[in-house]
């Protein structure tokens, strides 16, 4: 059950030999025998609520990897648990329906960036079909990382959408962010400007969904 | 102009390298995370220097691109959560002498850093840089009403953090 | 109940007023304002002197002609700086990005990426600025936290040292891990939290529809 519950919440970012793996071949040799156990515990438990199960062994690994205490390596992943059932229950709220696992660890990682569970129920409200909420989630939270504050995060993400973005659009707002931080703006000014000109496209009559500045979206050959 | 002239821009950073590094030091708890900041904002500041409208002001824009790099550190490392509690020895049990003053300096620190970044900045700039209300709202480009109000939730929440040291 | 200051003593914090200037019920309060302020660390802070060869060594690179710096951007090593940003790369974005992939395979990936590729994967290639390291690796989401996977290697100019690792698309947390000791961030990269008393930095890897590019 939970090798099926690990095949089907395959994470971004690990290889399909690794997932395959049994949990606790995965932890050995990469954390004391104790934390291989409350991993696995933990695991179990993510597993029967639905939700992805990888991101809590890899947290046991890299505490591993970075040498912590057994008890911290046991709190960190109790944390991610905690943050995917956060994310997954402010994703459900949003969109009925089971969310797919890359969306509520997309919920998690903009959780651990700052941002608090409506700002995940909003970000994911504002996508719609048209883009991916985990994409939106994950550029929500990078931009929180960036020292944006969460609620111009959020607005800003929310208005690349409404003005008529595209998923590329989204993806580039970090980038963008921190170029007007390079200007000497603050990171909540230069979503706030960001944000505004988004607004003002998606008012305007006839708006495409270009990028504002003039500058045209990268083409791809 | 300043721009292409890697000597003379050799020259600014020995002459600034030092004047916002208490600044940085205060605002990010730490030497090296000073040392981070400030040699981070020179490079972009030379990235950069085709924007300063002012050359003559170099220090004055130099400091802004200095002070957003604190912000968004201290904005990032807030949200990780403030770092272990500071040892607070009960002021019934001290003497003013100067462990009881070094523990209550680490303190004050400390709690500055529980502070928002821009509760945060307004107090290092007047009481450790020393600046006037006045200077810090023309370096700033804030209002002297609201760097008041942030000041004096900044002493409303210093004072309460620090309650069992003062 | 939050313990303030009585508005005349912040009055007295600001410097408008003096002790004498306070109602006398007020001279305990403002006695422990004064202690306040007189913990205020206010000794001169000195950085290191080599920080300033640091910076140069950064400005003198970047010191090219504009026309170029892309070209530059793409074929040498970034100074402290990682990754191919869009905002830098402009509307050459995607030339860019599929020059960079040419370029990575042109030679051997660097160096030993113990981990095959996922069918959709992206080279970014990662720079740390580190004198006085012997050994530099990066470990993260995508490859299990193991830091002898993606070793660095000296490149260019000293105390630079890089790498280009195959990336799956997705988000992936990592840390450059120095002399085997000490986790260092990536200073131009997004941080979060790592649950360790330390943080993580952040690139996301997505791919384009017909070609690929990290942002």
């Amino acid at each position: 059950m939970r090798l099926l519950a690990a095949l089907g919440v395959t994470v971004l970012g690990v290889t399909a030999v690794a997932a395959q793996q049994p949990l606790a071949a995965r932890l050995a040799g990469r954390v004391p025998a104790g934390v291989v156990v409350a991993v696995t515990a933990l695991a179990d438990s993510a597993a029967a609520r639905g939700l992805p199960v990888d991101p809590l062994v890899e947290k046991a690994i890299e505490g591993g990897a970075k040498g912590a205490s057994p008890e911290r390596i046991v709190v960190a992943v109790q944390t991610v648990l905690t943050r995917l059932g956060r994310a997954q229950v402010a994703l459900q709220a949003a969109t009925p329906g089971v969310p797919p696992a890359d969306a509520v660890e997309a919920g998690a990682f903009a959780l651990s960036a700052g941002l608090q569970d409506a700002n995940v129920q909003e970000v994911a409200r504002a996508c719609g079909p048209q883009c991916s909420a985990a994409e939106a989630l994950r550029v929500a939270g990078t931009l929180t990382a960036l020292g944006v504050p969460p609620a111009e995060a959020v607005e800003l993400v929310r208005q690349t959408l409404r003005s008529g973005g595209k998923e590329r659009d989204v993806l580039a707002l970090p980038g963008r962010v921190e170029a007007e931080v390079a200007g000497g703006a603050t990171p909540a000014q230069a979503a706030a400007g960001l944000a505004r000109a988004a607004a003002a496209r998606a008012a305007a009559p006839g708006q495409s969904g270009a990028p504002p500045h003039g500058r045209p979206p990268p083409r791809h050959p | 102009m300043l721009a292409g002239d890697i000597e003379q821009y050799a020259e600014l950073v020995h002459r600034y390298r030092d004047r916002y590094a208490r600044f940085a030091a205060r605002m990010l708890g730490s030497v090296d995370e000073a040392e981070d900041a400030v040699q981070d904002a020179f490079i972009r500041a030379f990235e950069q220097l085709r924007q300063c409208r002012d050359p003559d002001n170099f220090a004055g824009w130099f400091f802004l691109i200095l002070r957003n790099r604190c912000l968004a550190e201290r904005r990032r490392v807030a949200r990780a959560g403030p770092g272990p509690e500071a040892v607070v020895v009960p002021a019934a049990e001290q003497a003013d002498g100067p462990l009881v003053q070094e523990e209550r300096r680490r303190a004050l620190q400390q709690a500055l850093l529980e502070l928002t970044p821009e509760q945060r900045e307004v107090f290092v700039l007047k009481h450790v840089e020393d600046l006037s209300y006045e200077e810090i709202a023309g370096r700033l480009g804030a209002s002297i009403p609201s760097l008041k109000m942030r000041m004096h939730r900044a002493y409303d929440r210093l004072r309460e953090r620090l309650k069992d040291v003062l | 109940m939050t313990t303030v200051f009585h508005p005349l003593v912040k009055r007295f914090l600001d410097g408008e007023l003096n002790l004498a200037d306070l109602p006398p019920e007020l001279h305990a309060e403002a006695r422990a304002a004064e202690r306040l302020l007189g913990a205020v660390d206010r000794a001169p802070v000195t950085l290191p002197a080599a920080l300033d060869a640091r910076v140069m060594s950064a400005v003198r690179r970047r010191a090219s002609a504009p026309a170029r710096r892309w070209w530059q951007r793409l074929a040498e090593p970034w100074e402290i700086r990682v990754r191919l940003r869009p905002w830098i790369l402009g509307p050459a974005l995607a030339a860019a990005a599929v020059l960079v992939l040419i370029l990575a395979r042109s030679q051997p990936p660097v160096p030993a990426v113990a981990v095959a590729a996922a069918p959709e994967s992206v080279y970014v290639r990662f720079v740390l600025y580190a004198p006085g390291a012997h050994r530099v690796s990066v470990a993260g989401t995508f490859n299990q936290w193991d830091a002898t996977t993606a070793p660095l290697a000296p490149a260019g100019a000293a105390g630079v040292w890089a790498t280009t690792v195959a990336l799956p698309v997705g988000q992936h947390q990592y840390a450059f891990l120095v002399d085997g000791r000490r986790w260092v961030n990536d200073p131009a990269a997004p941080m979060v939290d790592d649950g360790f008393g330390r943080r993580n930095s952040v690139v996301a890897v997505t791919a384009g529809a017909a070609g690929a590019r990290a942002l």
